[in-house]
């Protein structure tokens, strides 16, 4: 469960200072498909950039799971991204350097996996988002919806409570866009996956439980919007 | 410990895929620099032990021996020369003594003239501490018996027709030829060329000798020598023979052959060793800016690829690891690869020695020198990979990621 209360976040440049965040609370339950909607600049991925722990507000209180994260040091921080979070960027963000498998059992290594425990899982994962034959590509050998559920794969490799996804179908065409959001809601149901997502485009707001829009740094409207399986998640 | 663990696998991991599919070129470029830099800090030495070696074979082997005893100060000779000798021979681990009688002398030969260095030896006696034997060029070396016979250095004896460049030289001396000598004393005596030769150490080919029993004739010595050369059974431990001879009793003066040559080695050695030392430093500096460089393109290349790997959870200290075990494979390499280098100079050094005023000098590389030269290139390759990585694994994840 994650819990934010009041949260500020506020950029200095040069002699001017912006208010992305001017005091967002939120809670997100257990098992939720949480929608981040809002226009561009309104503090969406602000937003899930402190939730993620990949940035600290300028005052609030976050809580994930019971532990107060922002009172964590760096090297916890890190450590509870790798336990306990997912992350999805919008470009994929991934190690050109690896191969698909590879950036999918990274995380894996790094918690200490023995080799037959992290292949096993990431090969399984990857051929759960589609990828079973392109496991040893590199990421300049796939395609944009490709090396999104290679992200996607990634992030979901250490089981974490929590999915946290930043316009993960900005650059991808409709029906690729689609493909994701049906396994997102695919994991939601079968799985009972939190994700906290963040997307401006309308024809998502189907496939959210809740969504939650920003506005100027604060929290516009609160809906919730579904309340039977999704069709595109197979339950 | 098993977090530890993890971490260093990790580190490995991501090190060994960045070698394995990053750039090749810039990979085998660094490594020939790393090579190329090793040779430098291993040859510069090994040359300068050559020469030391060279200078030190040189004096033990042709100009004083291991030791040699002197006239107590304010005597010209050494009196009672025989039993000073044979106290010497009785010592555990001298292999020879050979007295000498030294004088300036002027060489006479078809109405060209030279001054130097006469000797007189016992022929037998010097066979047993120089070498000065086996390097003739022509004829014979003395016997004990001579009292006619001379034999000469290459560079006093001289080519026909050639001017030895400021050496004494009497330019064309061959054996069979008669040379004579005018001794300080005002005596003359004309000797028969027995033999030339050539140990390219440039006191010893500008000398020439005659027998003792000769030469304390001219001189109206009786037992006396200006020196006692004295050969021990292993080189590099003349200072113990020196405390031996010295507890037997000998009250003249006793040198090593260090000693002897006046603090020239040792000021050459000194000399060489600040060139050396300007050298290695230029040598780490160039490994660090370059190490240095390679590293920083590298990390500044993949400072989004570190963001994003500090925030899908691994450690900062994970991420420059990797980049500092790329650095030592990349010195390890290179240092093989400089290793091999070095095999190949020394070889054709071996083979085609350079050339110096004491004699052919040939590379010495010591074990210790490369011993110094793999860690010293470790430790600023370690540092100089640490920093840039470390510079940009601590900076803020996002501002990592937007690059």
């Amino acid at each position: 469960m994650i819990v934010a209360e009041n949260l500020t976040r506020v950029y200095t440049m040069g002699r001017v200072e912006v208010r992305a965040l001017a005091g967002v609370s939120l809670e997100v339950a257990k098992g939720e498909f949480v929608g981040i909607m809002g226009a561009s600049g309104s503090g969406k991925s602000t937003l899930l950039h402190i939730l993620g722990l990949l940035d600290r507000p300028t005052s609030g209180r976050v809580t994930i799971d019971g532990t107060d994260v922002l009172a964590l040091s760096d090297h916890r921080r890190t450590l509870f991204r790798l336990n306990r979070l997912g992350y999805v960027f919008q470009d994929y963000a991934l190690i050109g350097e690896l191969t698909a498998l590879e950036n999918v059992y990274l995380t894996s290594l790094v918690r200490g996996a023995s080799k037959t425990e992290y292949l096993e899982r990431s090969t399984d994962i990857l051929r759960r988002v589609g990828l079973g034959d392109r496991m040893d590509h590199r990421q300049s050998e796939l395609s944009g919806g490709e090396q999104q559920r290679v992200a996607i794969a990634r992030a979901l490799v250490n089981n974490p409570s929590i999915l946290l996804a930043d316009e993960p179908c900005a650059n991808l065409d409709s029906q690729t866009s689609k493909s994701i959001l049906d396994l997102f809601a695919r994991l939601n149901e079968e799985l009972d996956q939190t994700i906290v997502m963040v997307s401006h485009e309308d024809w998502h707001k189907e496939y959210f439980c809740r969504i939650v829009t920003l506005r100027d740094g604060l929290i516009g409207e609160m809906v919730e919007c579904r309340k039977e399986p999704h069709p595109g998640g197979g339950a | 410990m098993t977090a530890v663990f993890s971490g260093i696998k990790v580190s490995a991991f991501l090190a060994w895929k960045s070698i394995q599919r990053g750039s090749r070129g810039t990979l085998a470029l660094t490594i020939m620099i790393i090579a190329l830099i090793f040779v430098n800090l291993v040859f510069l030495p090994s040359i300068i032990s050559g020469v030391v070696v060279t200078f030190d074979a040189q004096s033990i082997d042709f100009d004083v021996g291991n030791l040699v005893i002197e006239p107590r100060e304010g005597s010209r000779y050494i009196d009672d020369a025989d039993s000073l000798q044979k106290k010497v021979e009785q010592i555990p681990g001298i292999t020879g003594t050979s007295p000498r009688i030294t004088a300036g002398a002027t060489f006479f030969y078809r109405g060209r003239n030279a001054a130097s260095t006469l000797y007189g030896i016992t022929p037998e006696d010097e066979r047993s501490v120089t070498r000065i034997a086996e390097y003739m060029t022509a004829g014979e070396f003395l016997s004990n018996g001579d009292t006619d016979s001379i034999i000469i250095g290459a560079t006093l004896a001289g080519m026909e027709g050639e001017e030895e460049g400021g050496l004494p030289s009497l330019q064309g001396v061959e054996v069979g030829d008669s040379v004579e000598v005018a001794y300080p004393n005002g005596l003359a005596r004309t000797y028969r060329v027995k033999g030339i030769f050539e140990t390219q150490s440039f006191g010893v080919d500008t000398a020439a000798f005659v027998t003792t029993r000769e030469m304390s004739e001219v001189l109206g010595l009786d037992n006396q020598a200006s020196a006692i050369l004295v050969k021990t059974a292993v080189n590099g431990r003349e200072e113990e023979y020196k405390r031996e001879i010295l507890s037997y009793g000998v009250q003249e003066d006793v040198l090593t052959f260090r000693e002897k040559s006046g603090g020239f080695v040792e000021q050459a050695i000194q000399s060489f060793n600040i060139i050396n030392a300007i050298s290695t430093l230029v040598s780490l500096i160039i490994a660090i800016v370059v190490v240095f460089i390679v590293i920083f393109i590298n990390t500044v290349n993949r400072r989004r690829q570190i963001g994003i790997l500090k925030a899908i959870g691994i450690d900062q200290q994970i991420i420059i690891n990797s980049y500092v075990l790329q650095v030592l494979f990349i010195t390890a390499v290179g240092a093989l690869a400089g290793i091999g280098l070095n095999a190949a100079v020394t070889t054709y050094l071996t083979a085609y020695p350079l050339v110096f005023p004491g004699g052919p000098v040939y590379p010495d590389v010591e074990a210790s020198a490369i011993l110094r030269s793999i860690a010293s290139l470790f430790a600023v390759s370690v540092v100089a990979g640490y920093i840039p990585a470390w510079r940009i694994a601590r900076e803020d994840i996002l501002t990592a990621i937007r690059g």
